[in-house]
């Protein structure tokens, strides 16, 4: 005879607002099976917990029904207080009467009967759960991590300080991302590349990390703590063992009017180059589109330049397998582009800037490789149009962000202090300048932050306007910038030699790919999402996978630091432990059921479905059944569903629990 | 190619006043491309701008009301003024997403609304239904070596998702079936701006200083004339042209055409059923120097 604890709580008063808890509590006892209910305020409290833990223990409970949150918030809590009781946390249920009733609902008296219907369910389902016990899996003690701007240096570095071996993984042919390419970063002016590349040193220096650039993961499989990784190394036509990083090749390379991508394609390059000087490895890697000895198979002047023969045409793309335990995403950003959009994208370009088509027009980023002291222009600010130096620049902030006719209705977040940033490095670098910020709002919040906007205006003498631009367009050698001034009321027009848009920031192209890969999901922008917007910031809904930087979500430099040394402290607390535990929320198969029809194989979405043979003993084959991997399995219940002869259940939520809860009705 | 295409006509007032000549020339034209025009019995005015600035309900009931009318006539609506255009396909955006001013809108006409059919201007029907390439079959004096600026005005194309023409800031439809019929057009920077429009009557000061851009802007682009698709835009750039040179002391002499005027003549139809004596900026003289007459 099951003895069933049912406890409901208060939620403060997001329960208790709606739903007469007391009436639940005096209503469920009653049911039969139920020994004891109560209610009380902060049910997941210490106090809370601890009323539970003694009622179980003082009046011998064998199940437990916890009526508050949805269990997605508190069922490991819940399940936790259940085990200290004594009692197998697997005999513990949630039901939520929270999501599910309190907050969706304003009538008390339909709340309640609603409530206490609920929590019916529950004690019917609970009475048919059984003892599970905990899966336990090894963990492969090192870590992946994907990208290698300053999020995935920040993880990599910190985990491989622990002792644990790292696998860096980045898919141009050096690490530092957008950070390399900043030219001096806010609320301190200091610059980036001082800042920055020691911590791309510090990698390549590290005994524990190994380090893939110019290469893209090509496959995922495994779970947590058990990853297998496949990683497409692209050829390099470059030998990195073989290569000193002297440079000669680059120096003799024809081919030098290459628009070169980490320059925003303002400053050129050789067909063998390195995307800049500082670049980690230094080892050069060849553009096979754009180089002779690949286009027409003349020239090979690198590889007879070159001194301890690095240089190899022959070099094919690789596929290489690592074993880790842990993955860090750190993909980071791209920006918007206010180029025509491709038909059917739901991003629609800026047509009333001319579709980028205006040569002095340009995003954020290409200004700071302008006033980057290694940029094209030596840290000059210079037209790109004809190499003058603009004495009239304006700045427009929310370029596709909050822009919701445009697609996008999010903050970019860091574009108001960039655009400050700006206003400042103009004003440095071109003293009889005048710039203007066109702005809607100045978001500035943050350490130093709005200290450093205002010093933007009231001591760099930037002119900030409140107002959108409607129109650019080309006057001779100006810029037309029609606006509003909003706090005034009256249309503005500046005629500006240069003009900079603060575009949006967006998730790198390809994220989805990526993310369908790995088996984490993401929101419509694309941006990963994590398991919980307040409570689990950095982890990812798929276990051992966890996030860092902008591939969230917009973040400026100090945030993504910090989330990637708390993506890294995660992947620590992962490898803390020598086996893992698992929920043991598996499927199991009904072998003697089984018809071998492979529906469920068909079905899982994480590949934990296997054959198994079934002999005699004499060895003979009887027959091959399904067999379901549980450590793999997440537990989702499709191949359940979808199982013709109804030989799958999924421990936790068997027919018989369901049939169960519905009959309770 | 069979197809036959057959809309109900929604001329507004202007076709049948000021601009006369679209009128004309929109019957002509669609009768040598054979598309069906039928002029929606007792249809009236949409409200234009007076209505919507003074009650929406007013100024969506009369669209309402005026589909209405045209649900009874086979065919979607073919609409010739840009500004009637915009107040239906607003009537038809707000209506089909608030269900109170659907109710307000109801009552107000006393019967259930039909706004369901589809609402296309002259441009959408010629580019879209007939299609640039039976278009190009129907010409017989291609405007070869005529410069034309191709104005859209602020009507046709925006707000974003409400006429749905086309791209809301860079649009090519009119571009696109001017070059059809063989004449060239000019990247010009005005193309989208306001004209001012019926703040002609009440603040023609400003309305002078926005057309006086737009023809500047046309000029310096190169351009012979300007095509338009909407009689206001037409009104304040050909009707006020001289009074804008006398102004600025400039010499434009741009002739400011119709659509279905500059295709009209591409097909073949004669002046006066095109109406182009009605225009104030003659174009007869540059019509005759490109050998179009």
């Amino acid at each position: 005879m099951s003895r069933i604890g049912v406890f409901i709580c208060h939620c403060g008063e997001n329960i208790s607002r709606t739903v007469d808890v007391e009436r639940v509590a005096a209503e469920i006892g009653k049911h039969p099976g139920v020994a004891f209910s109560t209610d009380y305020k902060y049910m997941c409290s210490d106090p809370g917990q601890t009323l539970l833990k003694k009622a179980i223990q003082e009046q011998k409970l064998t199940h437990v029904v916890v009526a508050a949150c949805s269990p997605r918030m508190h069922e490991k809590t819940f399940r936790k207080a259940v085990e200290a009781a004594g009692l197998n946390p697997f005999l513990c249920e949630m039901a939520n009467i929270r999501e599910h009733c309190s907050w969706v609902h304003e009538n008390m008296e339909e709340a309640t009967v609603k409530a206490i219907d609920i929590v019916g369910m529950m004690v019917e389902r609970v009475k048919k759960n059984r003892v599970l016990p905990t899966i336990t899996v090894p963990v492969t003690k090192r870590a992946l991590v994907i990208g290698g701007g300053i999020a995935g240096i920040q993880a990599a570095l910190d985990i491989a300080d622990c002792g644990h071996e790292v696998i860096l993984v980045e898919r141009e042919p050096s690490i530092g991302g957008h950070m390399a390419q900043l030219s001096e970063t806010f609320p301190t002016l200091d610059c980036s590349q001082c800042i920055m590349t020691p911590k791309m040193v510090d990698v390549a220096n590290h005994p524990k990390i190994k380090l893939y650039t110019h290469s893209e993961i090509e496959l995922v499989e495994g779970y947590i703590g058990n990853f297998q990784v496949t990683i497409k190394k692209k050829a390099r036509s470059v030998d990195e063992d073989k290569c000193t990083g002297c440079g000669v090749c680059m120096t003799k390379c024809p081919q030098k009017k290459i628009p070169n991508k980490f320059d925003q394609n303002i400053g050129m390059r050789t067909a063998i180059y390195v995307p800049f000087p500082q670049a980690v490895p230094n080892t050069p890697v060849i553009d096979r589109d754009n180089c002779t000895w690949f286009k027409t198979g003349k020239c090979s002047v690198c590889q007879k330049v070159c001194g301890p023969g690095a240089v190899d045409f022959e070099q094919q793309d690789c596929l290489v397998v690592e074993a880790v335990g842990a993955i860090v995403v750190a993909t980071g950003f791209d920006l918007y582009s206010i180029a025509e959009k491709p038909k059917g994208s739901p991003i629609k370009g800026y047509g009333e800037f001319g579709h980028g088509k205006i040569p002095d027009v340009i995003d954020g980023m290409t200004f700071e490789r302008l006033a980057s002291a290694s940029g094209p222009t030596g840290g000059k600010i210079l037209r790109p149009s004809d190499g003058k130096e603009p004495k009239q620049i304006v700045f427009i902030q929310c370029i596709g962000s909050r822009a919701r006719e445009k697609g996008i209705s999010y903050c970019s977040k860091v574009c108001c202090m960039y655009t400050a940033k700006h206003t400042m490095l103009y004003h440095h670098k071109v003293h009889d300048g005048q710039a203007y910020v066109f702005f809607m709002d100045a978001r500035t919040p943050g350490k130093s932050y709005d200290e450093f906007w205002r010093r933007s205006i009231e001591e760099e003498e930037a002119v900030y306007i409140r107002g959108m631009v409607s129109r650019l367009y080309q006057k001779g050698d100006k810029i037309v910038v029609m606006g509003s001034d909003i706090a005034v009321g009256v249309q503005v027009e500046i005629e500006a030699d240069m003009v900079v848009l603060a575009t949006a920031i967006q998730p790198q192209k390809g994220a989805d790919t990526l993310a369908q890969k790995l088996g984490i999901s993401y929101d419509k922008y694309h941006f990963y999402s994590e398991a919980h917007a307040k409570l689990r910031p950095v982890e990812c809904a798929t276990a051992g996978i966890y996030l860092a930087g902008a591939c969230q979500g917009p973040k400026d430099i100090p945030e993504t630091v910090s989330q990637a040394s708390a993506a890294a402290a995660k992947v620590m607390t992962l490898f803390s432990r020598d086996k893992l535990e698992r929920e043991p929320i598996v499927a199991r198969v009904r072998e003697a059921g089984c018809v071998g029809c492979f529906a469920c194989k068909k079905v899982c979405a994480y590949g934990a479905v296997e054959e198994k043979e079934i002999r005699d003993r004499q060895g003979n084959l009887i027959k091959v059944v399904a067999y379901v991997n549980p450590g793999v399995c997440a537990g989702c219940g499709t191949c359940q569903a979808t199982c013709p002869s109804k030989c799958v259940e999924l421990d936790g939520y068997t027919d018989e629990q369901i049939i169960a809860m519905i009959e309770a009705l | 190619m069979d197809k036959t295409l057959n809309y109900s006509y929604y001329p507004g007032c202007s076709l049948h006043a000021s601009a006369g000549e679209y009128d004309l020339s929109t019957r002509e034209l669609f009768n040598v491309l054979g598309i069906g025009l039928t002029e929606i019995p007792d249809w009236f005015c949409c409200g234009a701008t007076p209505a919507h600035n003074v009650d929406e309900l007013l100024s969506l009931s009369l669209c309402a009301k005026n589909m209405e009318l045209a649900d009874k006539v086979e065919g979607d609506m073919a609409v010739a003024c840009a500004a009637c255009f915009s107040r239906l396909k607003t009537a038809q955006h707000v209506l089909g997403e608030n269900d109170v001013k659907r109710k307000q809108v109801e009552k107000a006409i006393d019967a259930p609304l039909k706004i369901d059919g589809k609402v296309k201007h002259l441009l959408d029907i010629i580019a879209r239904d007939l299609g640039l390439e039976r278009l190009a079959t129907a010409v017989n004096k291609p405007l070869t070596g005529l410069k034309v600026a191709c104005y859209y005005g602020c009507l046709l194309t925006r707000p974003t998702d409400v006429p749905n023409l086309d791209c809301t800031e860079a649009p090519t439809i009119m571009e696109r079936v001017i070059e059809t019929v063989g004449a060239e057009t000019v990247d010009w920077t005005h193309r989208l701006e306001c004209c001012g429009a019926n703040f002609t009557l009440s603040r023609p000061g400003v309305v002078i200083q926005l057309t006086n851009a737009i023809l500047e802007s046309a000029k310096a682009a190169g351009a012979d004339c300007i095509m338009v698709a909407c009689p206001l835009c037409h009104g304040n750039l050909d009707i006020r042209q001289k009074e804008i040179e006398g102004v600025y002391n400039a010499d434009y002499n741009m002739p400011v055409f119709y659509l279905t005027q500059l295709v009209g003549i591409s097909v073949g139809l004669d002046a006066e059923k095109l109406g182009l004596d009605a225009m104030i900026v003659n174009p007869m003289p540059l019509l005759k120097e490109k050998g179009l007459l």
